[in-house]
């Protein structure tokens, strides 16, 4: 097959978006599309992109080929030319099949979930344009391409999170996550600007690039692995600038499901893994990136196990296991930290999408103590809840417990045996608050009486059943050598740095019944506390926790509002008090001083004269001098 | 092209708008003929795109003298960044009639068919008398239309826009007339033609510096830099649509070109030894004039503000020395012209329909006019530099080029993808998204025509952003020209 | 020679600064005007005595031509003074101030 078929993976989407939209504004200003249209176009594109992407991966099984395509030339200055190209290897190609699957599902989902949404166009418009920026992301052959795919990413989901925008604080949910990308972009920029003087004369593509950046010196490689990840972490939500995954809850639920939990955020991960060839120079980088993610997961994880809204419980446990995922890219473990991420965007799709069916069911309520007995009325969401719930825990054999084993695994064996404590402790409240959010929602006793639940559509359960079979099968994938199983992942994308796996087989197994223990733990508590929690009333948090440690607030006082009042002091004390006063002052001395000649004209005559002598005798003395 | 077709281009509009005013017609035949005119100029223009031919030397030059016992002649001509301002005027220019369609009376057309006729001259002038005549005419037009059609204190924004800009362009002469006389005693014969004013040796370094602070201050004020910029807010806010669209999105790019196609030629020593400074007040600029716009209530203080921002970037890429840089300002040039001219007219429907300058007061608008905030949201996206928008590419470059020369004042200029995306967004939920629970009921959706008035913009927006090699090899022996002969920098 | 003709421009110069202390610090108009003439005539003598002492009749014209226009201008001059007194009813100088910046402007 031709490889131009790339270009048309990241195209359907695109055009399929444009077509969507396009439709759209038609609908609303001329005469109403069907849905159906919508969906259409909106459903088939995820599809073919799959498709296109599935006979890829079949012409890459058993042989290490990269399919390259250069669109067209996009640009050349100084003799310098950068491609429109697409690039797909193994990792890019692996990206590709769960990103389209997954969403696919998803779309199916949500055409499910916003049938009755006036925007129902306007949605899948966004969400196509959403999957073609991250398709393009994946398969961009070079880091100004995958640029362009991040910012597109950034700015759809800008657009989804305010998706209903009449509210303002939607709105306001989204100019901060863009915000808080674009922060991250800045550095990404540098990264890019940087690489593109030291190491960017061959070319300025990925396959390149990795023999280039080995003649750049270290310091100048660790500000760009520097920079870079300043830019996945303003994706990926890690700390410092993590504050925009909460609020992005806003959007609607698919938008959480697809962008917030199995393609957007990943990003930071797969550009770091895709830059593995840059980290594996620089790792005291890597170990400032894992230590990054440990710490990430481990706050949010603690501030996960306060909250009351069941999607902010998701967003922040998708930071959580983001941290995960960093420390095993931080740490060289590339192919285990995209396994993570694969099994990842199964079951936390799949929370997301069925805590949007509950809340869809109660007719939009968000808070989970206020739910509660759903186990009887939607017993489907609640089993593969529960089966998402006990993959993210990392209880055997779902897919979760593979991934995050491997992960750990890797800690302990680079020696890191810090982050491997910070990785079961936060194992240990990931189950805790997970099975917290499981007993409150469906065993919890409600005592209101029971509204009428909200009709629950075919295309939002089926979505729900394929992927409960795909987070219990995703992990099989990647199964240690220790149980028998292949690696098959490990062996897919080569381990690129092959650091893992000196331990003995005792301890492997040892660590594995660490983690089992700690899941069961964390069950254990929430099972202590909240099974059959009594929801007389809703329980009133207050503390540090509870108010996520106050970040938001510092982050307002620190930088929002100097910036603000910087922002009024320039235009408002320098830019009309000082500047303006200067130049207006100037215009005003010479009207001034105009007046003041002017009253020199007094109409006297005899003044007049009297000047009149004063002048010849000046000019006369002058000339007596000059000319003598 | 041997008719001259520059100066058709330059005085079919002058000689339309008298005709116009001579003849007793109503103004809706004179938006008509206007409207037509602007097509036939960008047919021509476009003629002069097609035979444009790849160097980086003058081209279609036209050569009459004027007063010739001053060796003062007219002589025009062009090259590769004069091209492409050239085809940004065209273009924009019967787009903007198509949106200031209703409503405008005679004298509004008169006078931006006059603006166009400076405009155009400027941009042709290869002489610097001729130039500094055009530079000055075009502001006589810009004085009537702001003094008579503009809003709140109209008659001073006008005085002092014109004082201010005149100021400027005072010392520019009188370094023009020194440069002049400088040749005579040099070669023994007057002339004011850029090529033999080059050729000056004579000047000592004071003499040169002093005749550069000239010229740089007549640009300055009129991009502006800081902190020659306070004229521009009050002239922005009061002036009417037609006249803050021109010098938003023309008339301040023409402040930029004056240095490339003068300051550099004449002084390309100390051009080169004081770009470290220029590329940081245009950084300064950039984030200085970014940060004052994040607290603006008038939505068109605001937007002066960005643009003011904008051009420090410009200037940034220009004091670059590298093709990057430059090949980035001079596509910012186009972008932004694009973006905030498309915005101005966004926001001047939005002023004729509602009457509202100030951002508190509106909101709710996306919900009455959905396809007003697509346009809208699609120049912000420019302004704010997104992929696949031609803004990103130009600011991409720029960065790029400010890296190349100093790889401080590249990073810190990489800020800007923070900049603007803060008030752009801001702005955006508070005006358009959010609903604010005021009334604007009034609020119309476009049109079809301003839709067609819209589209072209839209259309270069993204296709220049998507494919911009096929935009650039026109600017590309330019800008190397300007490096390698001018300059002399590298090979 | 040269004495006697430094005689009569001294003799000139103070009729010359006569006259224009006159215009200076007298309000009537009319003893302005004749102050004025006063200095013409100082001027007038410059011009005689210097066209004796180079022997030339060129400034015996001229001053014959200031004389002359002398007369017409006194003729300008009278006619303007009735008028101006029929508007105001005075001759004093001062009060004349239609073109000053002060009326016109503050």
């Amino acid at each position: 097959m031709s490889n131009f078929l790339l270009a048309w993976i990241v195209l359907i989407p695109f055009i399929s978006s444009f077509i969507i939209g396009v439709m759209y504004l038609y609908s609303i200003k001329v005469a109403r599309v069907p849905n159906f249209v919508f969906s259409l176009f909106g459903l088939s594109a995820p599809l073919l992109s799959f498709l296109l992407g599935f006979s890829f991966f079949l012409q890459m099984i058993g042989n290490d080929e990269i399919f390259l395509y250069k669109a067209y030339r996009w640009l050349e200055i100084d003799g310098y030319d950068i491609d429109m190209g697409f690039m797909a290897d193994k990792l890019s190609i692996f990206m590709v099949l769960f990103i389209t699957f997954v969403g696919w599902l998803i779309h199916i989902y949500a055409s499910g979930y916003m049938k009755d949404d006036k925007g129902y166009g306007k949605f899948f418009f966004y969400f196509n344009f959403f999957l073609a920026s991250m398709l393009l992301l994946v398969l961009g052959h070079g880091p100004i391409i995958m640029f362009m795919g991040w910012e597109g990413v950034g700015f759809s989901s800008y657009l989804l999170i305010s998706y209903y925008y009449e509210d303002g604080e939607n709105v306001k949910a989204g100019n901060k996550a863009f915000i808080a990308n674009r922060v991250g972009d800045f550095g990404f920029i540098v990264a890019m600007v940087t690489m593109f003087y030291y190491a960017g004369s061959n070319g300025f593509d990925f396959l390149n690039l990795k023999e280039s950046l080995l003649s750049v010196p270290v310091p100048v490689l660790t500000f760009i692995g520097f920079s870079l990840f300043v830019g996945a972490i303003g994706k990926s939500a890690q700390i410092p600038l993590f504050v925009w995954l909460p609020d992005a809850m806003a959007g609607p639920t698919p938008v959480s499901a697809l962008i917030h939990a199995a393609t957007m955020v990943t990003a930071g991960v797969y550009m770091v893994a895709r830059f593995h060839f840059l980290y594996d120079l620089i790792p005291h980088v890597g170990l400032f990136i894992a230590y990054v993610g440990a710490i990430s997961a481990l706050f949010a994880a603690i501030i996960a196990t306060k909250q009351t809204d069941i999607k902010k419980i998701l967003a922040y446990s998708t930071m959580s296991q983001l941290g995960y995922m960093f420390i095993a890219v931080g740490l060289g473990g590339y192919s285990v930290g995209i396994f993570h991420v694969f099994t990842h965007a199964f079951f936390k799709a799949l929370l997301f999408m069925g805590a949007g069916a509950v809340i869809v069911a109660l007719h939009h309520e968000q808070n989970i103590f206020k739910m509660g007995g759903m186990k009887k009325k939607t017993p489907l969401v609640y089993f593969t809840m529960l089966i998402a719930t006990l993959a993210i825990s990392g209880i055997p054999p779902f897919a979760g417990f593979f991934s995050k084993d491997e992960i750990l695994l890797t800690a302990f064996s680079s020696g890191e045996y810090l982050l491997w404590i910070i990785g079961v402790f936060t194992a240990i409240l990931t189950a805790y608050y997970m099975f917290r959010l499981l007993f409150v929602v469906f065993y919890g006793k409600n005592y209101k009486e029971d509204k009428k639940l909200h009709f629950l559509p075919k295309s939002m359960t089926t979505p729900l059943v394929i992927l409960a079979i795909g987070s219990i099968l995703a992990g099989f994938i990647g199964i240690p050598e220790l149980l028998g199983g292949e690696n098959l992942i490990g062996s897919w994308l080569g381990n690129w740095k092959n650091s893992s796996l000196h331990v003995t087989h005792s301890t492997e197994i040892i660590l594995m019944v660490i983690n089992i223990f700690a899941a069961l733990l964390g069950i254990f508590i929430a099972y202590k506390k909240f099974y059959m929690y009594d929801m007389k009333e809703v329980p009133i948090f207050t503390g540090i926790v509870w108010n996520k440690f106050y970040i938001d607030e510092i982050y307002d006082t620190l930088i929002v509002h100097k910036i603000k009042q910087l922002s009024i002091f320039i235009s408002y004390k320098i830019d009309v008090h000082f500047i303006d006063k200067i130049v207006m002052g100037l215009s005003r001395g010479f009207i001034r001083s105009g007046h003041y000649i002017a009253k020199m004209q007094n109409a006297n005559t005899r003044f007049y004269a009297f000047t009149m002598l004063i002048g010849i005798s000046v000019i006369s003395t002058y000339l007596i001098m000059v000319l003598r | 092209m041997d008719f001259g077709i520059l100066s058709v281009i330059i005085f079919l509009p002058m000689f339309v708008a008298f005709s116009l005013l001579l003849l007793p017609v109503s103004s809706k035949i004179t938006r008509n003929i206007a409207f037509m005119t602007a097509i036939v100029i960008l047919l021509l223009a476009g003629m002069v795109y097609y035979n444009f031919e790849l160097t980086g030397y003058m081209q279609f030059r036209e050569h009459h003298s004027w007063i010739s016992s001053y060796g003062i002649n007219y002589s025009l001509g062009i090259d590769g960044l004069s091209l492409i301002i050239l085809m940004l005027i065209a273009t924009l220019i019967p787009c903007a009639y198509l949106w200031l369609w209703d409503g405008r009376t005679k004298g509004y057309w008169v006078s931006m068919l006059l603006i166009q006729t400076g405009i155009t001259g400027t941009l042709f002038s290869q002489d610097l008398i001729l130039f500094y005549f055009f530079w000055e005419a075009m502001l006589l037009p810009v004085f009537m239309i702001i003094g008579m059609f503009g809003t709140g204190n109209r008659v001073f924004s006008t005085i002092k826009i014109t004082v201010y800009t005149i100021m400027g362009s005072l010392f520019m002469l009188i370094c023009i007339l020194y440069l002049g006389v400088a040749f005579f005693y040099e070669f023994g014969s007057w002339s004011f033609a850029l090529n033999d004013l080059i050729q000056i040796t004579t000047l000592s370094r004071a003499e040169q510096i002093w005749l550069f602070a000239g010229f740089m201050l007549a640009f300055a004020i009129k991009i502006p830099l800081f902190p020659f910029h306070t004229w521009l807010l009050e002239t922005y806010s009061n002036s009417p649509t037609g006249g803050v669209f021109l010098l938003s999105s023309i008339m301040a790019k023409l402040g930029v070109y004056g240095i490339v196609r003068f300051v550099m030629p004449l002084f390309p020593e100390l051009y080169k030894e004081f770009a470290p400074y220029f590329v940081w007040i245009g950084i300064f600029g950039l984030l200085y004039f970014g940060i004052a716009a994040l607290m603006q209530i008038n939505i068109k203080k605001m937007f002066a503000y960005s643009s003011a921002s904008h051009l420090g970037f410009i200037v940034t890429g220009i004091f670059s020395l590298n093709a990057y840089g430059m090949t980035g300002a001079a596509y910012l040039i186009i972008a932004h012209a694009m973006a905030t001219g498309g915005l101005f007219l966004l926001i001047g429907k939005l002023e004729y329909d509602l009457g509202i300058k100030s951002i508190l007061a509106l909101g709710g608008i996306a919900k009455k006019a959905p396809l007003f905030t697509v346009f809208f949201a699609i120049m912000l996206l420019c302004i704010v530099g997104l992929p696949g928008t031609n803004g990103f590419v130009s600011e991409f470059l720029i960065i790029l080029g400010t890296f190349g020369f100093s790889q401080s004042a590249g990073i810190v200029s990489a800020l800007t993808v923070l900049v603007a995306a803060s008030f752009m967004f801001w702005l955006f939920q508070r005006a358009i998204l959010q609903d604010n629970g005021n009334d604007v009921s009034q609020m119309k959706d476009l049109n079809l025509r301003e839709v067609l008035g819209m589209l072209p913009l839209i259309f270069l927006i993204i296709g220049m952003g998507v494919y911009p090699d096929w935009f650039f090899y026109k600017i590309e022996p330019t800008i190397q020209h300007y490096l390698i002969d001018i300059l002399e920098i590298r090979t | 020679m040269i004495d006697s003709l430094l005689a009569y421009i001294t003799l000139a110069m103070i009729l010359f600064s006569i006259g224009f202390l006159g215009v200076v610090s007298r309000k009537n108009i009319f003893v302005i005007y004749m102050s004025i003439e006063l200095m013409l005539n100082a001027i007038n003598l410059i011009f005689v005595s210097l066209g004796r002492y180079y022997e030339s009749m060129q400034p015996q014209v001229i001053a014959m031509i200031i004389i002359a226009i002398a007369a017409a201008e006194a003729a300008v001059f009278l006619s303007l003074i009735v008028v101006l007194y029929r508007r105001k009813k005075s001759l004093n100088s001062d009060i004349f101030t239609i073109l000053s910046q002060k009326d016109s402007h503050e």
